[in-house]
């Protein structure tokens, strides 16, 4: 008896508790916002790993607003490309946590992920005190949320700044040499375009394509020559390496082929010398990240102005396939709990569907559907039409995502620039890659099972 | 007894610095240069594996093509800024305005007191192909612009330009610090033997040249061997590999690939060859200078 009513006292107490809670967490969803939120975060200091590209500046355009409603203060360290993933990795593997938003490039989720250095999403987006309800992961374009963000099927990053590979060109050079519309095909941009925009004594012509050795090599170069070709890196279920393919080596030949119609020295061209190179009219086409759209528009940094159009990359036989490429913000594991949460808070806000308009008025790239079907934004950026085409139809594995891609990238980049300077053949090259390559994932323990092929 | 132990006390302190920045993290590399150490890679552990990471060193033709290349930048660049910094400091020496010979000390410190990086970015500006001094040069003798920059053997020459154009002035100072410890009565004895400036050169200067000679030149290769900033910055090893020195290969194993066990071994490999190098000019110079 004594028992029962002791039952019955805790099963009451519980569900007044629970229903309290229940309340509790009720009244949080109707009324919910990030001043609220962020009140016991505020006055906690957060740093976030910043890129010298138009997306960073366009969140310190929104910074002070978000500091404004939550007392957050978002501190910043502008690192170069080329030496983030060494800044990080430093940092992760120290524990020192001197960065709290941490940056992460498509190709550097399935490392930062697998060695637990991002903290899971889940833990925030669950968490009905930090998730904003109306966070609506699915108002992201799938192919970014899952490139960028997500590794083993968990969410580790909202993607933030968000590139696709686009043909820009100049329309009045091409007009001039009687062509309406751009290069549907790359085939049709080597043999009908390029001899007719090039004049090397003029210092003129028809394409760059950026390839200086890192990275820019690797992907902006290597891969987006083998993908609209029918080639790849690797076969997507075996993992074994596949240059050596038809498809693959006629894709790497059309780059070497393509040469000719690019200015000398375009093993040393990277991104900033490719736009630059468009902005002050030496060439008439490349392809560049959508990202690079705000210096191509800047009236200070281009000569070419209204003459600055965009579209889809060509395609290849085996369709476009362009780049694809972007950043998500997560939240490096290593970093107390207070400044986890308060970073989770910015990143949720900047990437907010509440915050994707202003985010690319700013001169960033959203990464949400929404702002795109707005009719005012297509108009005033043209390049995001195309842009959106492509993630349409994107290839989210343009780089394989695994923790091996970015010793496989410094051999790619190698090699890579080795064969466009004709000191080994295409051939040769890619058989030295290949080699590397499979001896790489050998060691990883992809062929023997140990480690299941996710890309 | 006492006095063992002041003497002791008093090094103390230099010996602890030195041990701190100097022995424990030679101990150290030469501990991670023997194990499994990729600092990306945590799941794989951190055994000691032997020699492992040596003898994939060994067997890596791409480290010795870089050290193939040190060595061949070595020889480019150590014997015509010795012969360029002697001529400076033969000139200077030799002429009777102290003015002119002060102005001239303080533009010789400029090159060398500029940041190796800033010296990067100088190079990459003043190579490039559109805009840069050197083309701008091309240009004024009616020669087309060349690709600095992008072209293997050129990116090299350029690179090593710019590492002349820093260092010729540490040789050109040092030989010409040597050039005033020359006895003025010893030089003046000898223009009474003979007036022909070779043999004056040759055997009352040249024996003074040589300590300090000895000592830049065992700086300035363990300089090149370790030469990193300015190549990093002007061409990051590129294109291809044409600029791709041993350090630059060693830092890309050790921070992309975070490798760190064979950037180690590379590192310490590196380090022998620098040694070896020291003893072999000492043997050469030192040998002549006493004799």
């Amino acid at each position: 008896m004594k028992n029962a009513v002791k039952i019955g006292v805790a099963v009451g107490v519980a569900a007044i508790t629970g229903a309290a809670l229940l309340g509790a967490q009720g009244t949080a969803q109707a009324t919910w916002s990030v001043t609220e939120a962020a009140k016991p975060y505020a006055g906690t200091t957060i740093k976030a790993v910043y890129l010298d590209r138009p997306g960073y500046k366009a969140a310190d355009k929104l910074l002070p607003e978000f500091e404004k409603l939550t007392g957050i203060k978002v501190t910043s360290e502008v690192i170069p490309y080329e030496n983030t993933r060494e800044k990080m990795v430093l940092d992760f593997t120290s524990k020192s946590a001197t960065y709290d938003v941490a940056l992460t490039d498509v190709v550097w989720i399935g490392e930062y992920a697998a060695n637990g250095w991002l903290a899971p999403l889940e833990k925030f987006t669950k968490d009905p005190k930090l998730a904003d309800p109306a966070l609506n992961l699915s108002g992201f374009f799938p192919i970014l949320l899952d490139s960028f963000g997500t590794w083993d099927k968990k969410l580790y990053g909202l993607p933030f700044d968000n590139y696709a590979g686009l043909l820009f060109y100049n329309r009045c050079m091409l007009e001039k040499a009687g062509f309406k519309a751009p290069p549907k095909t790359w085939d049709e941009l080597m043999t009908k375009y390029a001899p007719k925009l090039t004049n090397a004594k003029a210092g003129q012509y028809a394409y760059a394509l950026q390839s200086r050795r890192g990275e820019t090599q690797s992907a902006d170069s290597f891969m987006r020559m083998l993908w609209p070709f029918g080639g790849s890196l690797i076969d997507a279920k075996t993992f074994e390496p596949n240059l050596l393919s038809v498809a693959s080596q006629k894709g790497l030949q059309f780059r070497q082929d393509l040469m000719k119609y690019m200015p000398p020295g375009i093993v040393d061209y990277d991104h900033n010398e490719a736009v630059n190179a468009l902005n002050q009219g030496k060439v008439a086409m490349i392809t560049e990240w959508s990202a690079f759209n705000g210096t191509l528009n800047d009236p200070k940094a281009s000569k070419i102005g209204k003459c600055l159009a965009v579209a889809t990359e060509p395609a290849g036989p085996a369709g476009i396939k362009g780049a694809l490429g972007g950043f998500s913000y997560g939240i490096n594991a290593s970093s107390d709990e207070k400044k986890q949460a308060a970073a989770y808070l910015f990143i949720q806000w900047i990437t907010s569907e509440a915050k994707a308009k202003d985010y690319v008025r700013a001169g960033g790239v959203s990464a949400r559907k929404s702002a795109y079907n707005d009719p005012a934004i297509q108009r005033a950026y043209p390049f995001t039409v195309p842009m959106v085409k492509a993630w349409n139809q994107g290839n989210p594995v343009f780089r394989p995502r695994f923790p091996e891609w970015p010793a496989i990238s410094e051999i790619v980049a190698q090699i890579g620039t080795e064969m466009m300077l004709g000191k080994v053949s295409v051939k040769d090259g890619a058989t030295q890659i290949n080699t590397k390559v499979k001896e790489i994932l050998t060691k990883a323990g992809y062929y023997s099972g140990a480690k299941p092929k996710l890309q | 007894m006492w006095k063992t132990r002041d003497r002791n006390l008093f090094l103390a302190p230099a010996v602890l610095v030195l041990a701190l920045v100097g022995v424990a993290p030679l101990l150290f590399a030469v501990n991670v240069s023997l194990r499994q150490f990729n600092i990306a890679k945590p799941s794989l552990g951190f055994e000691w594996n032997g020699f492992a990471n040596y003898v994939s060193v060994f067997q890596d033709g791409y480290f010795w093509g870089a050290l193939g290349l040190t060595v061949q930048f070595l020889l480019m660049t150590i014997p015509l800024q010795f012969a360029l910094g002697l001529g400076i400091a033969l000139l200077l020496h030799h002429q009777d305005w102290p003015l002119l010979r002060a102005l001239a000390r303080v533009a010789l410190v400029i090159p060398l007191a500029t940041t190796p990086a800033v010296v990067g970015l100088i190079g990459r500006l003043g190579f490039d192909s559109d805009f840069g001094l050197a083309n701008w040069v091309v240009t004024l003798f009616g020669g087309a612009k060349i690709a600095w920059l992008g072209d293997p053997n050129l990116a090299l020459f350029a690179v090593a330009f710019m590492e002349t154009w820093q260092w010729t002035p540490f040789f050109a100072l040092v030989m010409l610090a040597s050039l005033s410890a020359v006895p003025q009565d010893a030089f003046e004895a000898a223009t009474l033997e003979t007036d022909r400036r070779w043999l004056l050169f040759r055997y009352v200067e040249w024996p003074y040249l040589l300590p300090g000679l000895t000592a830049v030149l065992i700086l300035r290769t363990a300089d090149v061997m370790k030469l990193f900033d300015s190549v990093y910055v002007m061409t990051r090893g590129g294109p291809g590999s044409a600029t791709e020195l041993v350090s630059l290969y060693t830092q890309r194993i050790g921070f992309r690939v975070f490798d760190q066990g064979i950037a180690a071994a590379m590192a310490l490999l590196s380090l022998i060859v620098t040694i070896l190098l020291a003893r072999a000019y000492i043997r050469i110079f030192y040998r002549e200078a006493t004799a």
